[in-house]
């Protein structure tokens, strides 16, 4: 449907705004310094209002209630095909923008304060600014190149934020890390786009969708092109085997942590599973993969986050883990209970990392066997983290509660017994690993002399965190079952809905029950091992060291890429670098030198004597007269090797006399 | 006139060979004007009397004598050993000199010059003339480049006289006591 | 007379071939050349430079009487040729006194300021 150019405009500057802050602040920005903060705030703010509007056109009730989409012709082969830029807002980009949106802001926000005496401070409102145009981006993208355009630049964004402080050596390397590991998905995604395209001769989802059920692209390619572009989503949303950049990634700043990995560009893998549906449905093989790709890291990275030290580190890990959910709740059909929980995760994952950058800001450290005692020192912290946490475990009735159920009851209700339990098992694992982080961090005695001195941290961060706890709890209270706005209004496409052809969900009491239990369960057993004895805890990981290890190490992950992969591609490196030091540049000085070798050599033939030089002119002229005698008539022929003769032979005793 | 061919040809290479390998430096000079002779002899031969006048004028006459003087004015003792007076390049020298020499002694002699009888060489004085004044179907150049002769040689002298200009505060040349 | 000597005496008045002329030069300017690459002391060098300028005449002016076609050109250039040599023969030994004056040596070896 067309909008007039003014509401066009207002749909162009949700990404637009933040990008032009990315140009104001690069290019002005060490004048701004902490004025940068305000620039950058006012962007966010203005784009979240923006995309309320689009929100609200959507849900119909300022609008028509019908997607928004436009858009223009970028590049146009004529026959070739022609690649649009454009728009397309329905129910399920529109509340990724709010979501977006809200949560830059409130990153933005808090930053103030943690990045305050920051060396790169406008820089990294820059960058912050341009990665949440690029996802907005992505976002709005109706067709794959733009999907494309955009997915690599928040991954450009989220390795220069890794790196912020790159003169921390770890630092660096994690973002190298991050940068290589989502570029294998994206290779995997961007060979899919390309079958697709040959196949269809597009690249929008419809028309993709459309060419599919079509039956342009047969049966195996189609499916074999599906995983391809899933594989991209991987990578992204650092699903297993390319999960283990996320946990490395936690070098860079904790609201970048918040922003990066909790709630938006990890979520853009499951964006566009969710954005594709229409071409997914079409393929089980490829649903099934999604399915137990998510299920298994769900579980996976859950058993990894049992033993983390680093506070950051158990949250990223949970990061992992929830996206798994995810994956799950869309690879099995329940699209709606999968962007259920990405919505709700949004907020109470970065909210947790808010708290440990709240932590880490007061404490300078991030080892929770460092800290303690900070219930009384750091309240709102504390409040703040234990609702989050509480949320994340999925307790009654905070927002957590609600979506995670319904992914477990739908897995349940289709009859997905294996991952049943697997998520049964994870709900679990969730409420025990982030308990146990609260518990030590907050309760018991101060471990270190940093945790005895520690104080609440400023206003401004703490604003920000407030909110996301508010939000934590209320965020689930539109999806239900009472009356699940959500479901209404983030549906799959009818086309999709007819062909999983799921029965309706009835909310199911003893699941719910369950899965309540589950959590709780591990919340006590948090709290037993960690607050009245603590030692049980250590005990434990003694009788069990080698398990405490494997879990530890990641279940050996990074070392098995590191002797696969990297080990060789950085032998290769080296021989490479060797081989162009040595042999190609050996090759070229070599010239020069031969040449100047040459010159040495003649160098005697300047004997600075006349008759010399007059016998070499004599020479030439003779060399030259004979050619020319050759040239003009074979009968100089015999005379002329004769003479040849004679010259080198004059050559060689100048050149042996001189 | 084979006869005189021979000794005219025997004289002038004997005398050039003399030029070349004499100890004393007068000895070549006087070689030398003996080879001018041998040439102006064989100027004779070929019907140019006047151009052998010439010859022996200005060569025999005049080359010859500011040679002595050179001479005169850079002397040496004479030498014993041809070592001194001979350069390192000896032998490859007389190869090039032989190569060259073989060269054009082939390629002149190679062409078919039969049918050409001597005899159009200027007999009278009066047939140089109008040779060099460009009259009587000869090239018209030859006057232009008469004067221009005449200016080089103009130059030629100012040259000499400046190159070989004693600078103020030198000494006489003593050039005997070395 | 016999018909033998007379045979030898017309065979002596025959007329010399060109090439005869040709071949004498082409020795003589070999010869120069040879003495100019040779020889140390620069006047000596000058003569031989002269030897090559008078073979060369020689050349020029037997093709001057063998062949009608040039009409005596030849002979013409053979003049110029000789006051060409003569200038330079001036100018040359007034380039090798300066260079026995400041040098002390008429040996041309020994000049080479520009050797390497």
């Amino acid at each position: 449907m067309t909008q007039t150019v003014g509401q066009q405009l207002i749909i162009a500057a949700i990404p637009g705004l933040p990008a032009l802050v990315f140009l104001v602040l690069a290019l002005f920005g060490r004048y701004l310094k902490e004025g940068a903060q305000y620039v950058a705030i006012f962007g966010v703010a203005t784009s979240l209002v923006f995309s309320f509007f689009a929100l609200l056109s959507v849900a119909g009730v300022i609008g028509d209630g019908q997607p928004i989409e436009f858009a223009v012709n970028w590049i146009d082969l004529g026959e070739g095909g022609s690649f649009q830029m454009g728009v397309y807002i329905d129910g399920l980009a529109a509340v990724m923008l709010v979501v977006v949106c809200f949560v830059s802001l409130m990153i933005q926000l808090y930053s103030g304060g943690f990045m305050q005496d920051d060396a790169r401070f406008a820089w990294y409102y820059a960058v912050l600014n341009l990665f949440t145009a690029s996802m907005l981006g992505l976002v709005l993208a109706p067709n794959f190149i733009e999907l494309y355009v955009f997915w690599e630049l928040v991954g450009l964004c989220s390795y220069l934020l890794i790196g912020h402080w790159f003169e921390k050596p770890q630092a660096a390397r994690a973002a190298t890390k991050a940068f290589i590991v989502t570029r294998i998905g994206d290779a995997a995604l961007f060979i899919g786009i390309i079958m697709f395209w040959r196949a269809t001769g597009t690249t929008s989802y419809q028309g993709i969708a459309e060419a599919a059920q079509a039956g342009f692209i047969g049966g195996s390619l189609f499916t074999a092109a599906v995983v391809l572009v899933f594989v991209g989503a991987i990578g992204k949303s650092a699903q297993f085997p390319l999960h283990v950049w996320l946990p490395d990634a936690m070098e860079g700043p904790t609201p970048v942590s918040a922003l990066i990995h909790a709630a938006t560009m990890v979520a853009a893998g499951v964006y566009l599973v969710a954005r594709t549906y229409d071409i997914f449905v079409q393929s089980p093989a490829a649903m099934l993969v999604v399915a137990y790709i998510g299920g298994f890291t769900a579980l996976m990275a859950a058993t990894m986050a049992l033993t983390k030290k680093d506070i950051k580190r158990v949250i990223a890990y949970s990061t992992v883990s929830q996206l798994g959910y995810m994956m799950l709740a869309l690879g099995i059909g329940s699209f709606t209970a999968g962007i259920f929980h990405l919505y709700n995760h949004a907020f109470f994952k970065a909210l947790l990392f808010l708290c440990a950058g709240s932590i880490i800001y007061a404490m300078n450290s991030y080892n929770v066997f460092e800290m303690g005692g900070l219930r009384h020192r750091m309240p709102i912290t504390f409040w703040t983290m234990v609702i989050a946490g509480l949320s994340l475990a999925g307790i009654f009735p905070l927002s957590g509660f609600w979506s995670k159920d319904a992914v477990v009851a739908s897995v349940f209700a289709e009859h997905f017994y294996v991952l049943f339990g697997m998520a049964l098992l994870t709900v679990f694992l969730t409420a025990f690993y982030i308990f146990r982080a609260i518990f030590l961090a907050f309760m018991g005695e101060p471990r270190s002399e940093a945790a005895g001195e520690a104080v609440e941290s400023p206003g401004i961060m703490t604003g920000p965190m407030v909110i996301l706890a508010f939000l934590s709890v209320v965020s689930g209270f539109v999806g239900t079952p009472i009356r699940n706005y959500f479901a209404e209004f983030v549906v799959p496409s009818a086309f999709a809905a007819e062909t999983l052809a799921l029965e309706p969900e009835a909310f199911s009491f003893v699941l719910a029950a369950l899965s309540v239990a589950m959590a709780v369960a591990g919340i006590a057993l948090a709290y037993a091992f960690y607050v009245p004895k603590p030692e049980w805890a250590s005990a434990l990981a003694y009788r069990f060291s080698s398990v405490y290890t494997f879990l530890d190490k990641g279940w050996y992950f990074d070392d098995l890429y590191d002797r696969v992969f990297v080990r060789p591609a950085m032998a290769t490196g080296r021989f490479v670098r060797e081989f162009d030091r040595r042999t190609l540049s050996g090759l070229i000085s070599g010239v020069g030198r031969g040449f100047l070798g040459a010159g040495e050599r003649l160098r005697p033939l300047q004997t600075g004597g006349v008759q010399n030089y007059a016998l070499f002119i004599l020479l030439s002229v003779l060399v030259l007269g004979v050619i020319v005698g050759a040239i003009a008539g074979a009968q100089y022929a015999f005379l002329m090797v004769a003479l040849i003769a004679v010259v080198t032979l004059t050559a060689v005793a100048v050149g042996a006399r001189l | 006139m084979i006869v005189a061919f021979a000794f005219l040809a025997g004289m002038t290479l004997v005398s050039a060979l003399g030029v070349v390998v004499s100890r004393n430096v007068v000895h070549s000079a006087l070689f030398m004007s003996g080879s001018f002779l041998g040439v102006a002899g064989f100027f004779v031969m070929l019907n140019a009397p006047a151009l052998a006048a010439f010859q022996v004028l200005i060569y025999v006459g005049a080359v010859t004598v500011v040679i002595l003087f050179g001479i005169m004015f850079t002397q040496r003792p004479q030498v014993r050993h041809f070592r001194t007076i001979l350069q390192r390049q000896l032998w490859p020298g007389l190869f090039v000199a032989l190569g060259v020499g073989a060269f054009l002694a082939y390629v002149l002699s190679i062409e078919d010059w039969a049918g050409t009888e001597p005899g159009n060489g200027p007999r009278e004085v009066a047939a140089l003339g109008e040779i060099l004044l460009g009259v009587n179907g000869s090239p018209p150049i030859f006057g232009l480049l008469f004067e221009v002769i005449s200016v080089l040689l103009l130059v030629a002298v100012i040259a000499a006289i400046v190159i070989s200009r004693r600078k103020t505060g030198e000494g006489v040349d003593r050039g005997v006591e070395e | 007379m016999p018909p033998q000597a007379q045979q030898f005496i017309d065979a002596l008045n025959a007329t010399i071939p060109l090439e005869g002329y040709l071949v004498v030069g082409a020795i003589m300017f070999a010869i120069g050349a040879w003495g100019a690459l040779i020889r140390r002391n620069a006047v000596v060098v000058f003569m031989c430079i002269e030897l090559m300028i008078n073979a060369v005449n020689l050349t020029l002016v037997a093709f001057a009487d063998y062949l009608p076609g040039a009409r005596g050109a030849g002979v013409g250039y053979a003049v110029l040729v000789i006051a060409v040599a003569a200038a330079e023969v001036a100018v040359g030994l007034a380039i090798a006194l300066a260079v026995y004056r400041t040098r002390k040596t008429v040996n041309v070896d020994e000049v080479d300021l520009m050797k390497g």
